[in-house]
Order: C-alpha cells, then sequence, then structure tokens
C-alpha cells in the first residue's frame, strides 16, 4: 500500500458535508424569488443595482484581504450574499453611490477589519444600509423620476407603506392592501419589499434545509404581530409591509450575529420584535427592522451567556 | 420490546452516513493467524502490566504472558501456541509505545481447551474472579476492565444492567453480527453481570437498524425474568453510555460520576460474550470479533481475529485494498485513530478497521468559527463545544473548563456539523490535558 498517502487527523473521520460556503450559497439561492420579484417590477434598475453591489462586495473582500494579507475567502459566496442582501434591502431609486458605500461599509468595516466572517458583531448588510440611512437621509419614496435608470416602473409618490403605520392609517384606501404587501407592493420600500410571499418562499427554503431554525423568525414576526395589535394598529399589515419578513428570515438568522442557543434566540427575536413596533410607531418609519437588529446584534455575547444550556445530569437529583 | 410509539433516545446528536451494509450480512468467519503477532501489554485503561514471559520462551495459547497485581489492570494472555521472538516498545494504535510481547506462532495451532464449568452456581465473588483472570475489558473501545465495573462501590447499589447494543458507530457490524449469532452466550453473560452486582433488572438496548437481532434477542429472553429488549433510535451517539442509559431508564448520570451513580451498569456485546465464555469454559480474552469494512477494502465482512494481528493481516483477510485508501482507522469513523501505515495490532478494544476512499476522508481547511451553533445543536452534553475551542485556543484553560471541557467526551458530533472544519475533539483533548497538568501543581 502507498503507506505515505495515508491522513493523519484526529478524530471525527466524517464530516456532514456541510460546509460555509455551500450554506452561503443555499441563502443566495433561497432569495431568488425576491430577486425575481424585484427584476419584474424595477427591471433594469434592479439588475443594475444587484449587479453593481455584488461586484463592490466582491472586490472590496478581495482587495482588503489581500492588502492586509489574508487568504482569498470569496469563494465561501458570503461576500456574493452580503452584496446581494445590500442591493435587496436599498430602494432601487437610490444613487449609485450610496450602494458602493453601504457595500464597502458592510465588507470592509464590518467584517474584514474586525478579523473576517466570523467574528464580526453586526449584521454586515443591515450595518451598510443603517450608514447610509444616517448619513443621508435619503431614503426617498418610490418615484418613476429617480434611480440609475429612471422611467421603467410605474411607481407611486408618496410615502412608503410605513408611513401609513406611522400614522395609523394602514386602512385608508392610499395604503397598499395586504394583498398587495403580499405579492405585489408598488407603494415604496426598499427591492425586496415588493411583495413578503417571495421572502417567505426563501424562508421556507432556509429552514427545510437547516441552515436556520424556526425560533428567531417566529419570535420576531409574533411579537410584532401581537405587539402592533397591543398597541392599536394592524398586525398583520405591519409583519407584512416593510422589511419584518427578510429581517426574520434572513437578517436576524445570521449565523454570526445571532445567539446560539435556543432560548436565547427566542429573547433575541423577541427584543428585535419589540424594538421594531417601538420605533416604526414611534420613532423613524423607515429603518426600524435594520436598527432593531443591529441593536439586538450587540445584545448576543449576553445572550449566549445568560442563556448557556445547562449541561447534561447537572440538575439531576441523583 | 418497544412496539409501538417513538424509539427511545436523548436529545441532541447526528445522523451521520451508515454504511453498515458493507459488512452488516457478512457471517462471523475465522482470520488466519498470522507471521507475527504484536501484543502490547497494556490494552486496558489503568496500571501496566510486567511481562510474564522471557524471549525464547515456548508459550501456549490462553496463557498469561503479562501481569499486574493493581486492582484497576487486566492480564494479557497469549492468543496463539508460539515462541516470544521478542519483548519491546513498539507503537500501538494510537501511537503511543507501548511494551508489547511479539509472538511467532507454532505451525500447528491447537484450539483452547479450557475446562467446562457449571454457572448457574457462581457466586459475585467467583464472577468477577473469572472475568478479572480473563483479561476481560470493555470492549467497545474505552477498554476498562470488566472486574472493576461489576465491583461497584457498596453504597451506590446497582439495579439495573444494559447491554449496549446500539453500535452508533458507522460502518461497524461485529456487535450486529455478534447479537445474531451468539444471542444466547449474549444472554448468558447479562445474567452473570446482574448476579456480579446483584441487579434485578437487565436491558438489552439495541437500535432500530438492527431489528433482526432485536428479534432474535427479544425471543431469546422471553422466558427470563427481570430482562427486557429495548429498541432505540438510530441516532449517533446512542451507545454512549450516559446517552443511553437516559434513554432506556430516564436517569441522568451527573457530570463526573460513573453509571453506579444512578444505580446503573453498563457492559459491551462483546464483553458480556466473552464473560459468558470465560465463566462456562475458561477461556480467556484472546480473539475477538473485527469489522473490516469501508470503500477501500475488497471484501468487507466480520472477522474472529487473534489479540496482536497486525491490520495488514487482517486487510489480506478481507481480500485486501480496493484501489488507495485516504485513511485508515482504527476503530469506528467517529472517535477510531486514524494510521499511519497498517502495521498497528488489534488489541482487546478493537472493534473495527476501516479504510476509507479520499470522498469520505477529504478535509475542509479549518476556517474561523461562523457562531452556527451546530455544535450546539448536536452536542449530546448540552456543552457549547464552539467556546470551548475558543478558550483553547487562546490558551484560556479555566475558562476552557467553565465551558465544559472535561465535561466532553469526544463523540465527535460538534466536528462532524461544523461548517467551518473545526476540529473540536482536538482542542478539547488539549485542554483536558492542560487543565490535568494544571491541577497537578
Amino acid at each position: 500500500m502507498a503507506k505515505e498517502k495515508l491522513m493523519v487527523t484526529p478524530p471525527p473521520h466524517l464530516r456532514s458535508g456541510e460546509t460555509i460556503a455551500s450554506s452561503m450559497r443555499d441563502v443566495v439561492v433561497a432569495l431568488i424569488p425576491a430577486v425575481i420579484a424585484a427584476l419584474v417590477v424595477f427591471k433594469v434598475n434592479a439588475l443594475f443595482n444587484i449587479a453593481l453591489c455584488v461586484a463592490t462586495a466582491v472586490a472590496a473582500e478581495w482587495l482588503t484581504r489581500k492588502a492586509l494579507k489574508r487568504d482569498n475567502t470569496i469563494g465561501d459566496w458570503s461576500a456574493v450574499l452580503t452584496g446581494l442582501l445590500v442591493a435587496l434591502v436599498m430602494p432601487a431609486t437610490a444613487p449609485w453611490l450610496h450602494y458602493v458605500i453601504a457595500v464597502v461599509v458592510a465588507i470592509v468595516v464590518i467584517k474584514e477589519l474586525v478579523g473576517g466572517l466570523g467574528l464580526n458583531i453586526f449584521n454586515p448588510a443591515l450595518f451598510g444600509l443603517a450608514f447610509v440611512l444616517i448619513c443621508s437621509g435619503f431614503l426617498a419614496p418610490w418615484t418613476s423620476k429617480l434611480g440609475t435608470f429612471p422611467g421603467l416602473f410605474d411607481g407611486a409618490t408618496g410615502g412608503t407603506p410605513l408611513t401609513f403605520i406611522k400614522h395609523g392609517m394602514e386602512g385608508s384606501s392610499a395604503a397598499p392592501s395586504l394583498l398587495a404587501l403580499l405579492f405585489g407592493n408598488r407603494t415604496g420600500g426598499a427591492l425586496v419589499e415588493v411583495g413578503a410571499f417571495w421572502v417567505l418562499l426563501g424562508g421556507a427554503y432556509l429552514l427545510y434545509k437547516g441552515i436556520i431554525r424556526w425560533v428567531i423568525p417566529i419570535s420576531i414576526i409574533a411579537t410584532v404581530l401581537i405587539l402592533t395589535y397591543i398597541l392599536g394598529g394592524d398586525g398583520v399589515y405591519a409583519i407584512l409591509a416593510g422589511g419584518v419578513m427578510l429581517g426574520s428570515f434572513f437578517m436576524a438568522t445570521d449565523w454570526v450575529s445571532s445567539p446560539m442557543t435556543p432560548y436565547g434566540q427566542a429573547a433575541f427575536g423577541i427584543l428585535i420584535g419589540v424594538l421594531i413596533t417601538l420605533i416604526r410607531l414611534y420613532g423613524a418609519p423607515s429603518g426600524a427592522v435594520a436598527y432593531s437588529i443591529l441593536i439586538g446584534n450587540a445584545f448576543v455575547p449576553l445572550l449566549d451567556r445568560l442563556f448557556k444550556p445547562e449541561r447534561f445530569g447537572a440538575v439531576a437529583a441523583a | 420490546m418497544e412496539q409501538a410509539g417513538k424509539s427511545k433516545t436523548f436529545r441532541g446528536g447526528i445522523h451521520p452516513p451508515y454504511h453498515k451494509e458493507l459488512a452488516s450480512g457478512k457471517p462471523i468467519t475465522p482470520a488466519p493467524i498470522p507471521e507475527e503477532l504484536i501484543v502490547p501489554l497494556q490494552q486496558h485503561i489503568g496500571a501496566p502490566n510486567e511481562p510474564a514471559v522471557s524471549v525464547g520462551d515456548k508459550v501456549t495459547v490462553g496463557q498469561v504472558i503479562g501481569s499486574s497485581e493493581a486492582f484497576v489492570s487486566a492480564p494479557v494472555h497469549s492468543p496463539v501456541s508460539g515462541t516470544v521472538k521478542a519483548i519491546e516498545e513498539v507503537p500501538n494504535f494510537t501511537g503511543a509505545r507501548v511494551k508489547s510481547v511479539i509472538i511467532t506462532p507454532d505451525s500447528s495451532q491447537p484450539p483452547f481447551s479450557g475446562t467446562p464449568r457449571d454457572t448457574s452456581s457462581l457466586s459475585a465473588e467467583e464472577i468477577r474472579d473469572i472475568a478479572r483472570s480473563a483479561g476481560l475489558v470493555g470492549m467497545g473501545g474505552a477498554a476498562f476492565p470488566t472486574h472493576v465495573k461489576l465491583s461497584p462501590p457498596k453504597d451506590k447499589p446497582v439495579d439495573t444492567v444494559i447491554i449496549n447494543g446500539c453500535e452508533c458507530e458507522p460502518f461497524l457490524t461485529c456487535d450486529h453480527r455478534l447479537m445474531l449469532e451468539r444471542t444466547s452466550d449474549l444472554v448468558e453473560g447479562l445474567k452473570l453481570c446482574m448476579r456480579a452486582v446483584g441487579a434485578e433488572r437487565g436491558i438489552i438496548g439495541v437500535e432500530a437498524n438492527k431489528a433482526d437481532a432485536a428479534e432474535a434477542l427479544a425471543s431469546a429472553v422471553s422466558a427470563e425474568k427481570g430482562i427486557s429488549v429495548e429498541v432505540l433510535e438510530v441516532k449517533y451517539p446512542e451507545g454512549a453510555e450516559k446517552m443511553l442509559i437516559f434513554a432506556l431508564t430516564g436517569r441522568k448520570v451527573p457530570p463526573g460520576k460513573l453509571p453506579s451513580e444512578v444505580g446503573c451498569l453498563v457492559q459491551n456485546v462483546g464483553t458480556a460474550i466473552a464473560l459468558a465464555e470465560a465463566a462456562s469454559t475458561g477461556k480467556p480474552l484472546i480473539e475477538r470479533v473485527v469489522t473490516v469494512t469501508g470503500p477501500a477494502i475488497k471484501n468487507p465482512g466480520n472477522f474472529l481475529v487473534r489479540i496482536g494481528t497486525p491490520i495488514s493481516a487482517l486487510v489480506e483477510a478481507a481480500g485486501g485494498y480496493l484501489g488507495t485508501p485516504a485513511k485508515l482507522i482504527m476503530g469506528g469513523p467517529m472517535t477510531g485513530w486514524a494510521q499511519p501505515d497498517d502495521r498497528a495490532a488489534v488489541v482487546k478494544g478493537t472493534s473495527g478497521v476501516v479504510a476509507l476512499t479520499l470522498d469520505l476522508a477529504a478535509e475542509e481547511m479549518e476556517r474561523e468559527c461562523v457562531r452556527c451553533g451546530k455544535c450546539v445543536e448536536a452536542c449530546p452534553m448540552f456543552l457549547m463545544p464552539n467556546f470551548i475551542v475558543r478558550s483553547a485556543r487562546r490558551g484560556l484553560w479555566d475558562e476552557a473548563e467553565s465551558w465544559g471541557a472535561l465535561d466532553c467526551f469526544e463523540c465527535g458530533c460538534c466536528s462532524f456539523s461544523c461548517p467551518s472544519a473545526i476540529p473540536h475533539v482536538q482542542y478539547v483533548r488539549k485542554a483536558k490535558a492542560e487543565i490535568a497538568a494544571r491541577k497537578k501543581k
């Protein structure tokens, strides 16, 4: 036998086959329905934004790691995913430089400068979005006048669906119907907010593939639903409008920036749900989901320790 | 036998690919006696043995060749009749250099001739003596001396003896074959264990993927008082002592404690059969069943192998290698030892030799932990393995201990599940060694 070829490594000698790359790729696959919906509504604007964000993300990660003399990690799909998520959470109509700034902040500052994937505290894509939101205050309603390629879609001028929550006008005729929020909202918001249903499809896929667990999305959605009703709003409208679905299934479930134990995840989800509802009703109508998840991210180290599992047998009365 | 409803199990664990079909249908066949046997003088957990023979001595099969006065030890017997060629330090399957007796077998091998004995009247003390003088150790891999296990502390009475018929390690099928082919010996072994510790209840736990064995055992124990067969969910590590006790009795062995703490004793299938054999004929532990399998083995099978047989001879008995093996494992693929070559010898605790091809053995590059929590979800001890790793990487051994490094029994579920290909078990071993070294100071 060719003895020199035998591999000697510590056990276990079998692996599940799941890798960072395979999981990230699955998340990208899960976003396909939402991407198609965005392309249908925003046409070439969406295509341009997505291409720009993904290309910027890949280039930024490659350059940063090269400059820091680290391994090339482009192959793990994480930069692609971050770029795609930034494109999806920004409106179709922002100036192109805003996308580039958001992506560079996400990849370079939030992820690579703290050591790379796994060491970041905050969700990179959401931090990029929040940075641009705060710095430029640009989040304009969708109109046919703006965008890199204007005039290609029919957008309404006026507030985003979230302005109606803030003013308690979810039921007014100007507000989108629940059906529109599910399948084809054109009132305003981010690229991904075309329809909650398309995001839910992807969320179901992630659950099926075991990439995410149900605790975080369900606790966020349930909290927003119930608390909005308690505070006198329309709970169903609240969970379908804006970024609740994307935030719950794709952002708050980000492995790196969420707690690892079931109870920790439930506490994390409830915290985020409370923040979303309160910020929307009493604070800024836009960006509530992003801010809430980022605040939640900051609590993760605490939640991991607070909800550390009781080790096997430790509580047994012998 | 459990008929309906959910089969018993524990929380956590994984579902690895099992590949049991390679060898599960192959009846146990005796492997040829090799040209040379390497018999390590220490094959158990505990005090080392001193050689009882010298170079040039003629030895007969079953003769004691190494022993110790210490309580926690098990003597070693000559697996064949032959001549002691050398007594020297040889790397064992873990790579550690262990003083070993090297025996050249005679060309003709008389079978072991024992004295038949009526086992029905043996006392607890006699059963323990038989286990000790036969050199019995746990044959599932841990190799803890059996007579010590059969001597639980007076203040912790054992009421339940469990036979571990889970064989939850992928690929391995030796226990499965033993349960099918040595059914009545297994039941006899269980009864002897129960008598030795004064237990009223005996349970044989079998994973659901060995339904034929469970059925055979169920009909064999149908007339036995206090003995039952339970079917367990197919999940790794169902056969880990603490998990098995919990699944079958609902009792939880506290951290750092032994099963006797909760009135249980767990025995491996092979050990129980060896005990029955030793009791009825006086035959010491000189051979065992080893599964030789894997995609890089031509004719996978289950072999009755003399202790001291090198892997190479065993592979030959299984038709040789198929293609080029990428990894050769002594034991199961979840907890076994990767071999640098095929020279190591079978010991009492060797359950299998698994030869993997590159598609199964390939290792991903270790990445930073991405905190996915899969290790936390998989850990049957409810630890946070990634935090043990994080502490170990920084050399923070107290912190590693506070995250439960010492409670880890190294099942490998964490590393199996890890998308970052982190070798948690390696870090845990390092942490255990460091923590132990600091406690000595």
